[in-house]
């Protein structure tokens, strides 16, 4: 709380989280204390508000409610039921009745898709995953969440990676075409556009190497894990006949292409080359058989990307053949994809169109409950709105699926104060409307005074005062609350500004303050707030406090002007 | 103390720091051209601070890129006339350019990761400004980096000197940022949403920063922002734009308390204030900002104003300025297109600003008896709601 303890929660909440931690690994074996024991609750029908400086731990608290990922430890309560002991697929179950709005609503949509078919999305989840538990099921979701999350970390370096080898292989291609012609030791002058060709190419691929060795072995490691579990992450269960049928598929394709690659090459070569190609077939394979098999999830374009990937890479493959049976294998092969994306398509739209049909009152209804005109904007993409329209669609996105709970990330933070207001007042209509039960994350004291029922605020992974509304703004008891308050610029020229300064900065959740964590920035810290932690208590009807001296009752200290709180903070 | 001296504008008797007069920028795109800034004029006094405000899209960073000389060089044209202590920005090459950016204007952004060169450590960064400009060895630039550091508030400058930016918080970057544009001590400093990216906490900081720097170092500030509580406390004047036009401009003070202009009102009354009751219903502006490429005629505000009359949409009001609040409700405004416009001066300040003159751009100001007349026929219509929301465009 910035201290700990239970005083505030309720007993008939609907949503109850007790001392959740999350903590993340950093460099040098060291760790980030994002959140450090922070319990919640949440009645029916009511809006909690959670505010706190950037870096606090609001959204990792948040993200911890809903499982995303469990928290380090803690417990999560929803309606009685236990979500951190849950297995993968009794949380995708339950996982349509906890929803997320996201900061930054136009880029959490997804733009190649259209409104109708976004804002259907959850209900197709709904539908599809009431499945039989098994061991196996559990063991493809933790790999594949593995490999998720390492293909998200390596995204970035591995299409850099992949680019430059791309451009440096068809180089590599090329130069070795033009040498093969002139069939004379390398770099005879007549060569020159050999050497031209081939030293960026050589340089490139060098440069590529070095990367490609650090790669090599996860990638290794990938192609291994891949086609087992990328399936289970596309298909969901996956029995174990098609299982096998899958990574028989998928390895023979890689192996194939694998040892292609890996004969028409020497040296380093060899390994940058039919690892990449290995890997890249894998995921090609079984993203193929992901879109045929689900097509609501992968989209055309989807589809179509990748049927034009596995062409190149028949392409590379038939270029190591000889000139008479290079020539008969691209005619077959370029009938035979052609077909195949034919018939891909034609499923695909045939599914889509069935899903489309199911899901359309249903889309329909939820679109005119944010203000959009369902005719209007059903098939035009996320990025043909406004930000104030985006952010409408991401919340009917939400409420599609019925949800009892909505995690509010930072919804209006991104928007314009006009906008602002609307996405402001659509909340409390739906609230009104829907009963619906939300938490606010927000770092407007404003805002989330103006949306919530009760109010929490949080500092360097956590609380500091949890009260209601009016209360806690009219007379804050925590002294970050009451810093807070005072950092608010007010629409009012007279409005006195010196009483707002704040000073210092966050400190680093990797070593947070002994005691009250709060204490490095508190005008009244105190030797005590340095040895111990406060609890949460009740220090008025209503009003939960972690401090040892609140602000207000009969302990309160004198008022100190903030401007003189310890500048030390790093 | 003078008019003057507490208003960001000139004077007629004193000559303005910077001087924008009919500036318009217009985009080619492909579906027309896009009138980002449209004919915009004021000036500023030396040391004066000026806040901007409206909603994303109304033209607030063209403009200060086009008086910075800051637009993308293909597809744009830029007219009108802006002289900073007589220099005309508009007529310099390059070379002069490169000479005017740090000494004279600098300019800080709203997203501080995207001004910040990734690979360059920070010391360097600050630093090399006033090794190009100030020709300073390379261990002098440091030293004056390290001095400037401490200024902008930067915890430990001695170790971050020699940090990268993505090892600092968003606030400490914009400190950097900010440091960055002050090394050369401009004349002028136009900060362009700097603390929209940043939260509540960090945005008083690089507020009160910005407000000592300006200060001690006697340079005017643009403060540019979609906020009005931003600038309510921190400057001298107001200009509101919408649509690429001013569509208010006053003093602080004035602006606040006697607001003319029905999109400044809306604008001031959908800001949720910690001084509401929690629930309080929000005053919103129905509809959306208008789409550039395709303006209304007549007030471009029209079709979200809950006082539009069918006159709104047949004419576009002129900028006129309003009685002095002494003499107000005395029948009107006196019609002035720009303070430029000799052909309408009929009084005092013949060629000059009209030093603290309230400036709006509306058939039916805000609080005037046309106003609340206009309401009423819009909400018997049913075009408005009780609650002044727009239901239909007109
Ligand atoms: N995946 C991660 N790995 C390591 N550290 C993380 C990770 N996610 C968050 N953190 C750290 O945990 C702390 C809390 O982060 P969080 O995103 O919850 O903050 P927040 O309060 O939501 O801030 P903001 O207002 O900026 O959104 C921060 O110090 C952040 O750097
Ligand atoms: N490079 C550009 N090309 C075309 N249109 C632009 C460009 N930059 C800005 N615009 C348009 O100019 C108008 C004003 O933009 P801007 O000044 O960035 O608004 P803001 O007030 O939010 O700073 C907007 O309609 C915007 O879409
Ligand atoms: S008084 Fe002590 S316990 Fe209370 S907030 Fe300040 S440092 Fe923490
Ligand atoms: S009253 Fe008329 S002129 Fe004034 S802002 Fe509204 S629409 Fe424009
Ligand atoms: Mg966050
Ligand atoms: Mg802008």
């Amino acid at each position: 709380m910035a201290g700990s303890g239970n005083a505030h929660l309720r007993s008939d909440a609907l949503l109850r989280a007790q001392d959740l931690v999350v903590e993340f690994p950093a460099a040098g074996g060291r760790k980030v204390y994002a959140v450090s024991g922070v319990s919640l609750d949440l009645m029916e029908g009511e809006t909690l508000g959670l505010v706190g400086e950037s870096g606090c731990g609001k959204s990792t608290t948040g993200r911890a409610i809903l499982q995303l990922p469990s928290p380090t430890s803690g417990s999560v309560q929803v309606a009685g039921q236990e979500l951190t002991e849950l297995d993968p697929d009794a949380m995708r179950e339950v996982r349509p009745r906890l929803q997320m709005i996201y900061q930054d609503p136009i880029s959490s949509l997804n733009p190649r898709r259209r409104v109708r078919d976004i804002i259907a999305e959850p209900l197709f989840i709904a539908l599809e995953n009431v499945t039989r538990r098994t061991a196996m099921a559990t063991w493809q979701e933790r790999i594949g969440g593995l490999l998720q999350t390492l293909l998200e970390r390596l995204a970035i370096p591995m299409r850099i990676v992949g680019l430059a080898a791309s451009v440096a292989f068809a180089l590599w291609i090329l130069s070795e075409a033009v040498e093969e012609r002139a069939a004379e030791p390398w770099l005879g002058w007549t060569e020159v556009p050999a050497a031209i060709i081939g030293f960026p190419a050589l340089a490139i691929a060098l440069a590529v190497a070095a990367v490609g060795l650090v790669l090599g072995l996860t990638w290794v490691l990938l192609a291994l894990m891949l086609p087992f579990s990328l399936m289970s992450r596309q298909f969901g269960e996956v029995s174990a006949p098609v299982g096998i049928a899958g990574v028989v598929v998928t390895t023979g394709a890689s192996g194939f292409m694998l040892w292609r690659t890996w004969s028409s090459f020497g040296g380093w070569a060899k390994w940058v080359n039919s690892g990449g190609l290995g890997l890249l077939t894998a995921v090609l394979v079984v993203w193929l058989a992901a879109s045929i098999a689900n097509p609501e999830r992968a989209g055309a374009s989807g589809v179509a990307t990748t049927l034009s990937a596995m062409v190149v890479l028949q392409v590379f493959y038939v270029a190591g053949l000889d000139a008479g049976v290079k020539l008969i294998v691209l005619v077959v092969s370029i009938v035979v994809d052609t077909l195949l994306l034919r018939w891909v398509l034609r499923r695909y739209r045939a599914n889509r169109n069935a899903a489309r049909e199911r899901a359309e009152p249903r889309v329909r209804e939820v679109l005119e409950y944010v203000g959009i005109n369902p005719d209007d904007a059903m098939d035009r993409r996320p990025w043909e709105f406004s930000g104030g329209q985006a952010q409408r669609l991401s919340i009917a996105r939400a409420l599609v699926s019925v949800p009892q709970v909505i995690i509010c990330d930072e919804p209006v933070s991104s928007l314009d104060v006009s906008v602002q207001a609307q996405i402001l007042n659509l909340l409390e209509d739906l609230k009104n409307l829907m009963g619906l039960t939300l938490v606010f994350i927000a770092h407007d004291l404003a805002v989330v005074k103006n949306v919530s029922d009760r109010v929490a605020v949080m500092y360097l992974g956590k609380l500091c005062e949890v009260s209601e509304p009016d209360a806690m703004f009219d007379e804050p008891a925590h002294p970050y609350t009451e810093m807070l308050l005072a950092a608010i610029p007010q629409p009012d020229p007279e409005a006195e500004l010196g009483s707002g300064r704040i000073d210092g900065e966050l400190p680093s959740p990797m070593d947070p303050p002994s005691g009250c964590r709060f204490r490095t920035r508190c005008p009244h810290a105190a030797q005590r707030c340095a040895d111990e932690e406060p609890e949460m208590r009740e220090i008025a009807p209503g009003r939960f406090v972690a401090c040892h001296t609140p602000l207000i009752g009969e302990t309160a200290p004198e008022r100190v002007e903030i401007a003189s709180a310890g500048r030390g903070a790093s | 103390m003078t008019d003057t001296s507490m208003t960001g504008f000139a004077g007629a008797d004193e000559q303005p720091l910077l001087d924008v007069a009919d500036l318009r920028t217009t985009f080619h795109t492909a579906v027309g051209p896009l009138v980002a800034v449209d004919g915009v004029d004021w000036s500023l006094r030396p040391g004066a601070r000026l806040g901007v405000v409206g909603e994303s899209g109304s033209g607030k960073s063209v403009m200060s890129r086009s008086i910075m000389r800051l637009l993308p060089k293909s597809r744009v044209t830029s007219t009108g006339s802006v002289l900073f202590d007589g220099i005309d920005m508009m007529s310099l090459g390059r070379r002069e350019l490169l000479d005017m950016w740090g000494p004279q204007l600098a300019m800080v952004f709203q997203d501080p990761l995207g001004s910040l060169n990734p690979v360059m450590k920070i010391g360097k960064q600050v630093g090399e400004g006033l090794r190009v400009h100030r020709d300073l060895s390379a261990r002098a630039a440091r030293a004056a980096a390290l001095d400037l550091l401490e200024e902008v508030g930067i915890p430990e400058p001695h170790r971050r000197i020699d940090e990268y930016p993505h090892q600092l918080s968003g606030g400490m970057r914009q400190r950097i940022v900010i440091a960055i544009a002050l090394a050369c001590s401009p004349r002028l400093l136009i900060a362009d949403e700097p603390t929209t990216a940043l939260d509540v906490t960090v945005q008083a900081q690089i507020l009160d920063l910005l407000e000592t720097q300006r200060a001690e170092r006697d340079m005017s500030l643009v403060l540019i922002t979609h906020d009005l509580g931003v600038v309510a406390g921190r400057t001298d004047e107001v200009i509101v734009m919408y649509a690429g036009r001013i569509v208010e401009r006053a003093p602080t003070a004035t602006l606040f308390g006697n607001m003319r202009m029905p999109y400044t009102e809306a604008l001031f009354r959908s800001i949720p204030k910690v001084t509401d009751d929690s629930h309080a219903r929000l005053e919103i502006i129905g509809g959306q900002p208008p789409r550039m490429t395709d303006l209304p005629t007549g007030c471009k505000f029209a079709p979200r104003c809950k006082y539009a009359q069918e006159l709104c949409v047949a004419e576009e009001p002129a900028l006129i300025e309003a009685p002095a609040a002494a003499d107000s409700n005395d029948g009107g405004a006196r019609r002035r297109g720009t303070w430029r416009d000799d052909d309408l001066d009929d009084d005092d300040n013949d060629g000059g600003a009209p030093a603290g003159a309230h400036l709006y751009r509306c058939f039916y100001p805000v609080g005037t008896p046309e106003a609340a007349e206009a309401f009423e026929r819009n909400v018997a219509s049913g075009r408005v709601s009780e609650a002044g929301v727009v239901i239909r465009a007109s």
